[in-house]
C-alpha cells in the first residue's frame, strides 16, 4: 500500500545551535535511494517527526542546489518542537515531503532581490538566498533585511557572516530596539523602520518577505510607499497543519489551502483572500 | 436501467450468504448502522428516521494507526499497516447516506491518494433504499439529492409492498455482486416502481444552493456569524455524525516506552485548538469565525474544489445539536 503519511527515516548529522530557542539540524536520509530522489524547490516544506511526540511542519531551510544534507530550522514552542529539541546527534527523526508550492525563482531571473526576514521567517528566506547565490549570475543586485528581536536572538550567524563577506549582496542586519549588545555593530530598529531607511528602489525589483505577522502587517505598507506592486511582493503563510496534504483540513484560509497552493503566495494573491488570518 | 423483483425473504438469504461468505454485513438496526450477524434484525424499513450516525466510520474509522515505530537507542523501525480488506456489504442505505462516499473521494485523492480511505472504499457495496419519511431536519432535496436518489448505491431498492422490492442495479459493482443470486431476482417492471418513487412525498426545498454559495461569498463579515457563535458550544458533535466531514489530526501514541503507533484521529473544525499555531496565535480565535469557516467549507469552498457540496441534507447535526442549532435554517435566512 503507498501510505502517504509514512516518513523518510533520517539521521542527524549535526545539531547547530543558532540561539538560546533554535536550533538547525543537519540532516542525512537513511535510504540512499531516498537521498538521492528527494528534490525540493526553495520555499518548500516538509513534516518532521520526532517519534512519540508527532510531527511538526517547517519549511526546509537548506537550498537545493546544495544536496549533501537537509537542513531544517526550529524554535522551541511546543510538543514535538521540544521533543525534537531534545535529540542528540545520530538520531533519527522522519521526514514527509516535500509538500508545498515554492518561490518562482526562474520566473525572477533578470531581476534585483530584496529579501526582508524577521526573527525565524529567516529560514525559508534562506533557503532562497543560498539558492540564488549558487545561481548569482542569472540575478541583478540582492539585498538582504533580517531583523532579529536581540542579538543572541540571531539566527544563522554563520551564513549571515558568508553573506556580509562577498561583495555582491547587501547584507542588513538589525535588532529590536533593546536588544543590542554595547559591541554591536549592525542596524537597531525594526524591520519596517530600517526597510523605510534603506529605501531600496522598486525598479525591476521582487520581494522575498517571511517573518511574524505583525512584521509582515507593518512593512507591506512602506513596500507599498516605496512603489513596490503586489504581484511583486512574494511571502509565505504559516498555518498549523497536520497531513501537508490538502486532507486534514486546518490550513486553509477560504477555499485556498495552504499546504497546497501555498505556502508561497504574492501579496496580490493574499490580498484577495477572506482576511482570516 | 436493469430493474429486476425480489422477495424480502430472498433478500434476506442473500444476506445470510453475504454473512456465510465472511464478508460484513453493515445495517441501521436500532440508531446506527451495524456489524448484522443475525439477519432476522433485518428491518429494512423506508420509513425510518436516518440512523444516528452514517456509515462513515467503517472507511474513515473514528481512530486509526497509520503507521507503528519502534525506538531503540537511536534508530527507529517503521511499521507499515495492514488495511482489512474484507469486503463490506450496506444493506438499507438511506440516499444521504449512500452518496457520501463519492463526495468525501474527491478530497482524499486530490494529487495524493490516501490509500486508507480508497482500499475500504473500493470493497464497499452500497445497497441503498428508498427513503419515504422525513422529519423537521431533512433537507436532501436542497442540496441536490433526494429521498428516492440512487447516487452513491450500487443497487437501490424500492419498496414494493411488505414483501418484496424493486431492485434497480446501478453499476458494474452491483451487477457484479448480484450475479450469484440471478435465481432470487425476477424481471421487474419499471413502471411500478417509477410511480412509487414519483409518489413519495419529499422534504420541501428549503434554500437554493447557488443563491447560498453567492451569499457566503459576499458576507464573509456578516452580524451573522457572531450570533450563531455565542451560541454554539463548540463540543464538534455537528462533525462527528457528520457523513461527510473528514477533518483529522495526525497523533502518536506511545505504548511502551520503546514502542508506539502515529493514529489519525476525527477532529472538528469546531474545536478551539483546531487551528491554533504553536506561538498562540488563532487564524479561528473565536467561536463565530469556526461556524463561519464550517458553513463555508460545506456550502462555498468544497464546490470551489471539487464541484460538490459538503452536505447531504441528512440533518443529523442540526437533529443532535445540543443547542438546536439547525444549519438549514442558517443557510435558509441567510438573506434575511
Amino acid at each position: 500500500m503507498n501510505n502517504i503519511y509514512m516518513p523518510h527515516l533520517a539521521e542527524i548529522k549535526e545539531i547547530i545551535d543558532e540561539s538560546p530557542d533554535t536550533r538547525t539540524f543537519r540532516l542525512k536520509f537513511k535510504d540512499g535511494d531516498t537521498a538521492d530522489r528527494f528534490e525540493f524547490k526553495a520555499g518548500q516544506f516538509a513534516e518532521y517527526s520526532a517519534f512519540g511526540d508527532g510531527e511538526s511542519t517547517f519549511c526546509i531551510a537548506s537550498s537545493p542546489t546544495r544536496k549533501e544534507f537537509i537542513e531544517c530550522s526550529f524554535k522551541v514552542f511546543g510538543k514535538v518542537t521540544q521533543a525534537l529539541h531534545r535529540l542528540n546527534r545520530g538520531d533519527t527523526i522522519g521526514i514527509r515531503g516535500p509538500y508545498g508550492n515554492w518561490f518562482p525563482l526562474d520566473e525572477l531571473k533578470g531581476k534585483n532581490l530584496l529579501f526582508i526576514a524577521g526573527g525565524i521567517g529567516i529560514a525559508p528566506v534562506r533557503c532562497v538566498i543560498d539558492n540564488v547565490l549558487d545561481l548569482r549570475n542569472d540575478f541583478k543586485d540582492l539585498t538582504i533585511i533580517s531583523g532579529a528581536r536581540s542579538v543572541s536572538d540571531i539566527i544563522y550567524k554563520q551564513e549571515i557572516n558568508v553573506w556580509k563577506d562577498r561583495t555582491d549582496i547587501k547584507t542588513i542586519i538589525t535588532v529590536d530596539p533593546g536588544g543590542e549588545t554595547p559591541s554591536w555593530d549592525g542596524e537597531v530598529g525594526f524591520v519596517p523602520a530600517i526597510l523605510e531607511k534603506t529605501a531600496p528602489s522598486p525598479e525591476n525589483t521582487a520581494v522575498i518577505l517571511c517573518g511574524p505577522p505583525v512584521m509582515i502587517k507593518l512593512t507591506i505598507p512602506i513596500l507599498t510607499n516605496l512603489g513596490f506592486k503586489d504581484e511583486e511582493i512574494f511571502t509565505t503563510l504559516e498555518n498549523r497543519m497536520k497531513c501537508g496534504l490538502g486532507k486534514c483540513g486546518r490550513c486553509n484560509i477560504g477555499n485556498v489551502y495552504v499546504c497546497k497552493d501555498g505556502p508561497v503566495f504574492t501579496y496580490a494573491q493574499i490580498k484577495r483572500m477572506p482576511q482570516e488570518f | 436501467m436493469d430493474e429486476k423483483i425480489i422477495l424480502k425473504d430472498d433478500l434476506l438469504r442473500i444476506c445470510g450468504d453475504v454473512i456465510d461468505k465472511g464478508h460484513i454485513l453493515l445495517c441501521p438496526v436500532m440508531n446506527e448502522y451495524s456489524i448484522v450477524k443475525d439477519f432476522s434484525r433485518i428491518k429494512l424499513d423506508a420509513s425510518a428516521l436516518p440512523a444516528g450516525t452514517s456509515f462513515k466510520c467503517y472507511v474513515f474509522p473514528k481512530t486509526e494507526p497509520v503507521l507503528y515505530y519502534k525506538r531503540s537507542k537511536s534508530d527507529v523501525q517503521l511499521i507499515d499497516v495492514n488495511i482489512d480488506r474484507k469486503n463490506i456489504v450496506i444493506l438499507g442505505a438511506k440516499p444521504c447516506d449512500a452518496n457520501s462516499l463519492n463526495i468525501m473521494k474527491h478530497l482524499f485523492n486530490w494529487d495524493y491518494s490516501d490509500e486508507f480511505f480508497n482500499l475500504r472504499e473500493k470493497n464497499f457495496i452500497i445497497i441503498g433504499l428508498m427513503c419515504s419519511h422525513y422529519d423537521e431536519y431533512c433537507f436532501c432535496t436542497s442540496v441536490d439529492s433526494s429521498p428516492v436518489s440512487e447516487k452513491g448505491s450500487d443497487i437501490f431498492l424500492i419498496p414494493v409492498d411488505e414483501n418484496k422490492f424493486a431492485m434497480r442495479i446501478i453499476t458494474e459493482k452491483g451487477s457484479e455482486f448480484i450475479s450469484p443470486y440471478a435465481e432470487y431476482l425476477k424481471t421487474g417492471d419499471e413502471n411500478i416502481s417509477k410511480q412509487i418513487t414519483e409518489n413519495v412525498k419529499l422534504p420541501k426545498v428549503a434554500f437554493d444552493s447557488n443563491e447560498v454559495y453567492e451569499w457566503l461569498g459576499e458576507n464573509f463579515e456578516s452580524p451573522k456569524w457572531e450570533g450563531i457563535g455565542n451560541l454554539c458550544l463548540s463540543c464538534a458533535k455537528c462533525a462527528f455524525v457528520c457523513p461527510v466531514c473528514h477533518c483529522f489530526d495526525i497523533v502518536d501514541e506511545d505504548y511502551s516506552y520503546t514502542e508506539g503507533r502515529r493514529m489519525k484521529n476525527w477532529d472538528g473544525c469546531q474545536f478551539g485548538n483546531f487551528t491554533m499555531h504553536a506561538s498562540g496565535h488563532n487564524p479561528r480565535d473565536i467561536q463565530s469565525k469556526r461556524y463561519r469557516q464550517r458553513v463555508n467549507h460545506k456550502f462555498r469552498y468544497y464546490v470551489d474544489k471539487f464541484g460538490e457540496i459538503l452536505c447531504t441534507g441528512c440533518g443529523r447535526c442540526s437533529r443532535g445539536c445540543p443547542v438546536s442549532i439547525d444549519i438549514k435554517e442558517i443557510v435558509s435566512n441567510c438573506k434575511d
